[in-house]
């Protein structure tokens, strides 16, 4: 074949929507020679523009898409510009906050100056709005498609971090194609997720990790755990997104994890961590510019540790950590923000454990890049955290904007997740370490109880009315052993506001010997009339029903079925129990006040 | 018209928290309602729950409520605010839900609240399954057939203007539970039956199946003075039966003969003004019957919905804000066009361009549910991609879903692979077992049917065959099957390509 012919058959293809990886599989090659062989022939995309009328009329909006033809419409410009990486579609653990971040970003960037060009595959987004930024690309973000659109508008630098881990894994190759990653460097970006380099910065600064190991068999795995000892958390360790992950409370399911659930090998080892058991879990936000270090803010998780952060409650300003914990974890955040030479955004999920009233602080991960949180504690706090990084990639210094160290509210503010499961029937609804929320809720007040009762009212679980008088006064109380001395207090208050506590036999005996009135109800396949019956008789108020891990019953999982399917509020932990109880306290239902956003003082 | 000067401050009512069904399209519409508002000088205010939006950000309205979108907040909010009206098409259907309730509970007119976009008679017509019916046989538009039945006796008598296959749908059970389908007489008793007993009220919807039809969408727009435009016609890739938030969409629609559009342009038209949307967007969903191009109107959406938000990326036309500034008076014709700022409004979009969504699904995320689609949302999100052909466009959409799909497969990922014996995933393409295999996928809608489209005709399935099996229209398969023979094309010229590659 000669040159002209290669051309027409490569232009025939990409008319055809055929990508560059697609034909790097074709022809047995990578996708970087189908490049270059693109690139010395001389086919690269044009750009067309939406414009409403097939080009009738001179569109003036840049709204722009590839395709292989010969006219480019888009036109020069003087001003520098930025690239701004979306997230593409939604997808659970990547949604919404992210388009937040992006958009943030672009209003930033437009407010100094800049040219702002989005990329974005995304329709149901703000990012993707005509109006939103100055160039708008509506394309694939793929390496490809994002280098044929840099080359294209030749910008001063790209931005990953606003737009989740879609962007994020584009840092690396688009550096290595000489294109600029404003911000973070993508070499800390690694560093912060490769387990070896970190453990050794984290040693380097004497911050506290949980104890761990690597197990490629399951012999290994049963030594690690018996010197780390129980419970564990275990997980492979190349599945991202806590998929598979599990708490072991034992040797004989860490057996069963590690000869059934994966298959450990030294390609694919799994990753054995000392679980925290009822660690206080904690997130933080933090911004930098390599210099100064800003706390955006300090979230307490609601659930304990083991739980997704997604899927987690969480409460801005933290509500048990004591003072000096919090000032440690402002230090700690500020050491790894210099450590790892951030610029922009980052996010600290830390565990607190407690014992005998000292509290013990452990990092769990270190996120240099914007996350799912950033869009809440703005709102909670007042300030716009992705737009202050975003001037900050752009070379602005963290002291302009004087911020403080840590910001102080008045207020308390919750965030609920939502889960979809109602649209999975017969899927558990047991939280766990994987994410699977597809949104979120705040609810924003004076105090906790009542900022909570209205996160889940937002979340559409309302909370019964502490006052006798509504027939729905039966609570069911069915939790595991290690649950069972941790729900006293909680069941008390219920007592106390006049509910009736209804226990299955174990909790019900345990609340017994506590001196605490309850009855006793039969789980589904014990008799009749049974848990189901009551809640079908529409008197329940509220089911709190903590699983028994790895023996999960049949029972116990059609009894949370039930309650997601009859609308009956439902708590599957102990600490959101405890949450749940604070909330119905604050009665909802006669103190409801609403205030908006600009008269809380931030 | 110009403006409303006797109206000042507007409540306009968010969608919530993001759940399937009900994503961040609403984020998108809110905000830009509440720009539109506020450039003409009305004073806005927000409720929301979700802080994650823009649209709850406190710049973007006058004022922001992050409260839950329950009746008691709501009127809370509207007593001390006291809006002269209430927007409720922006928010999904969360929002058009809390606004009836508002309207019917008494409180918008306690505090003098005026309904704007849509009034609760409109909403209801188009929402009530009854009040929908009258209207649009009122216009003389056809609808699936269908009939209540409280009795086995009833039964008989609604199946003969009915008609096989015949869909049973039980009142108020929970989730759908009870439905079915019945082809002939004796499944038919049986579902009857089934179904008289699980409902609450002793009665089922028996209704003509429209299943395996062509399904499209018109995205309509009217104003004060009674003009209607189209915004733009969408079709779904799937026919009906799957939940078009979950099907593949093709924008603008590909395979109606002019005929046939103007047919359904018509009727879209008659039902906006018949429903009495008075102004603002509306979606109207149709099922066309390819054996006898039949047309029945499914649905109507009386507010702002995901297929406007996709309508508006499609044309650049921005739908959420052209309803905002019709609710306040406006009427089509006085509205600039922002792209062309030549063109007003009342321009219908033309488009020189081909839009395909592709719905992105989660199901890996929750074990034990079965990945199957039907008439009940199940994607968590969508990508879209613009192409000159619908080729391109699949192609690129197929590679923005994340997916780590390079295309429409030839990207290493396939299922199955035919043309190495010795790669472990290698199929045998004149195997029985796996055209059975192949024919079940296309029967049956998962996420993945597209791709096992491309095993079909790899196995040497015809368009003929694979329509029979999908109810896929016959101009898409024929399309992915230039796809596929262009790639053919290239893996022959492959050996004279070598010399060209640098290593």
């Amino acid at each position: 074949m000669n040159e002209k012919e290669i051309y027409r058959l490569l232009l025939e293809a990409k008319e055809f929507g055929f990508s560059d990886r697609q034909l790097a599989h074709i022809w047995k090659t990578g996708e970087d020679s189908i490049r270059r062989l693109r690139e010395r022939l001389g086919l690269r995309p044009v750009y067309k523009t939406v414009d409403t009328c097939a080009a009738e009329f001179e569109a003036y909006t840049p709204y722009h898409y590839s395709t292989y033809e010969t006219e480019s419409e888009v036109r020069g410009c003087e001003k520098e510009k930025i690239v701004i990486l979306g997230g593409g579609p939604n997808r659970i653990g990547q949604g919404i906050e992210f388009d937040y971040c992006c958009v943030h970003a672009v209003l930033a960037l437009k407010e100094i100056g800049y040219e702002t060009i989005m990329v974005n595959s995304n329709p149901e987004t703000v990012s993707t709005d005509y109006d939103t930024a100055d160039r708008l690309y509506f394309e694939p973000l793929t390496f490809e498609d994002v280098m044929n659109i840099i080359e294209a508008e030749k910008p001063k630098g790209v931005i990953v971090q606003f737009g989740g881990q879609t962007p994020l894994k584009l840092a690396v190759p688009l550096e290595n194609a000489g294109v600029t990653i404003l911000g973070t460097s993508p070499d800390s970006i690694d560093l912060a997720e490769d387990r070896e380099r970190f453990g050794a910065l984290i040693e380097d600064l004497k911050i506290k990790q949980p104890p761990n190991g690597i197990a490629v068999n399951s012999g290994q795995a049963r030594e690690i755990a018996k010197r780390l000892g129980y419970p564990v958390l275990v997980r492979p360790s190349y599945v991202l997104g806590g998929r598979a992950m599990e708490i072991v409370y034992d040797e004989a399911n860490l057996i069963r994890y590690m000869d059934l659930a994966v298959e450990a090998s030294p390609e694919k080892p799994v990753l054995v961590d000392k679980y925290l058991d009822n660690a206080v879990e904690v997130d933080v936000d933090a911004i930098s510019d390599g210099v100064d270090v800003c706390i955006g803010g300090i979230m307490e998780h609601i659930e304990f540790a083991g739980v997704h952060s997604g899927d987690s409650a969480c409460v801005i300003p933290p509500r048990t950590l004591q003072p000096s914990t919090i000032e440690l974890i402002c230090e700690q955040t500020t050491a790894l923000a210099k450590a790892l030479n951030v610029k922009g955004l980052m996010n600290i999920q830390y565990a607190v454990a407690r014992h005998n009233g000292h509290e013990e602080l452990y990092v769990l991960e270190v996120n240099p890049r914007a996350s799912r949180t950033v869009p809440f504690v703005s709102k909670a706090t007042g300030v716009s955290l992705a737009k202050i990084a975003a001037k900050v990639m752009a070379g602005l210094p963290l002291a302009q904007f004087g911020l403080p160290k840590m910001p102080r509210i008045d207020h308390i503010a919750v965030k609920e997740a939502v889960l979809p499961f109602v649209k999975f029937p017969g899927v558990d609804t047991l939280l766990g370490p994987e994410m699977r929320s597809t949104g979120e809720v705040m609810g924003i007040d004076t105090d906790f109880g009542r900022a909570y009762a209205k996160s889940q009212a937002g979340a559409g679980m309302r909370l019964p009315s502490p006052h006798p008088g509504d027939k729905k006064r039966c609570v069911v109380v069915s939790v595991n052993d290690r649950d069972k001395p941790l729900i006293v207090e909680s069941v008390k208050k219920l007592l106390d506001m006049g509910f009736e506590v209804m226990a299955t036999q174990g909790t019900h005996q345990y609340l017994q010997e506590k001196n605490l009135e309850c009855r006793r109800v039969f789980k589904v396949q014990e008799g009749r009339p049974n848990i189901v019956d009551f809640m079908k008789n529409n008197i329940t108020a509220l089911v709190i029903n903590t699983p028994l891990g790895e023996n999960s019953t049949f029972d116990e999982k059609s009894l949370r079925r039930c309650a997601l399917e009859l609308n009956v509020p439902y708590v599957t932990t102990v600490s959101a129990a405890q949450a749940a109880v604070l909330g119905i306290e604050s009665d909802l239902g006669r103190n409801l006040q609403v205030k908006a956003l600009q008269d809380y003082s931030m | 018209m110009p403006r409303r000067t006797d109206i000042h401050k507007i409540l306009i009512i968010g969608s919530g928290p993001i759940v399937i069904g009900q994503a961040c399209e609403f984020d998108y519409s809110g905000t830009q309602g509440c720009k539109a508002l506020r450039e003409e000088g009305y004073e806005v205010i927000l409720v929301n729950s979700n802080p994650a939006t823009i649209m709850t950000d406190p710049s973007t309205g006058d004022r922001t409520y992050i409260e839950p979108i329950i009746p008691e907040a709501l009127e809370k909010i509207i007593e001390i605010e006291r809006p002269d009206c209430l927007l409720p098409t922006l928010g999904g259907q969360t929002a058009l839900n809390a606004s009836v309730e508002l309207a019917e509970s008494g409180v918008l007119e306690r505090y003098g609240v005026e309904l704007i976009g849509a009034k609760l008679k409109a909403i209801k017509k188009a929402e009530d399954r009854d009040l929908f019916k009258e209207a649009i046989n009122h216009i003389g538009l056809d609808l699936p057939r269908s009939g209540f039945v409280h009795n086995m006796e009833e039964a008989w008598k609604a199946i003969e203007h009915v008609g096989f296959p015949a869909i049973i749908r039980p009142s108020f059970t929970l989730g759908g539970a009870g439905a079915g389908t019945a082809y002939n007489r004796e499944e038919y008793e049986q579902v009857v039956k089934w179904g008289l007993e699980m409902s609450p009220v002793h009665t089922i919807l028996v209704e003509e199946s429209v299943l395996g039809w062509k399904e499209f969408e018109l995205e309509v727009m009217r104003d004060l003075a009674n003009n209607v435009v189209i915004i733009c016609s969408i079709e779904n890739f799937d026919p009906m039966g799957v939940h078009t938030g979950d099907s593949i969409t093709v924008a603008p629609a590909q395979t109606l003969t002019d005929k046939e559009y103007q047919a359904m342009r018509d009727a879209a038209i008659a039902i906006i003004r018949e429903i009495g949307v008075e102004t603002g967007g509306s979606n109207i969903q149709f099922a066309v019957n390819p054996e006898d191009g039949r047309m029945v109107v499914v649905e109507m959406n009386p507010r702002v919905s995901r297929s406007s938000a996709l309508a508006s990326k499609a044309t650049g036309f921005p739908i959420a804000k052209i309803a905002a500034k019709l609710a306040v008076g406006y009427t089509l014709d006085e509205i600039p066009n922002d792209i062309t700022k030549e063109t007003p409004a009342s321009f219908e979009p033309t488009i020189d361009y081909c839009v395909v969504k592709i719905p992105r699904w989660a199901f890996e995320k929750f074990p034990g549910s079965k990945p199957v689609l039907g008439t009940q949302m199940k994607s968590v999100g969508e990508a879209m991609s613009i192409g000159r052909t619908f080729k391109e466009a699949l192609q690129k959409g197929l590679r923005s879903l994340e997916t780590d799909r390079g295309g429409w497969g030839a990207d290493g990922k396939d299922r199955y692979v035919f043309d190495d014996p010795a790669h472990p995933r290698y199929r045998d393409p004149g195997d029985p077992e796996l055209k059975a295999e192949i024919v079940e996928k296309l029967k049956i809608p998962t996420p993945d049917r597209i791709f096992y489209i491309r095993y079909a005709f790899q196995i040497g399935m015809t368009v003929e065959e694979i329509y029979d099996c999908s109810r896929i229209d016959p101009w898409f398969l024929a399309n992915l099957l230039e796809i596929l023979a262009m790639e053919e094309r290239l893996a022959e010229a492959g050996p004279a390509i070598q010399s060209w590659i640098e290593e």
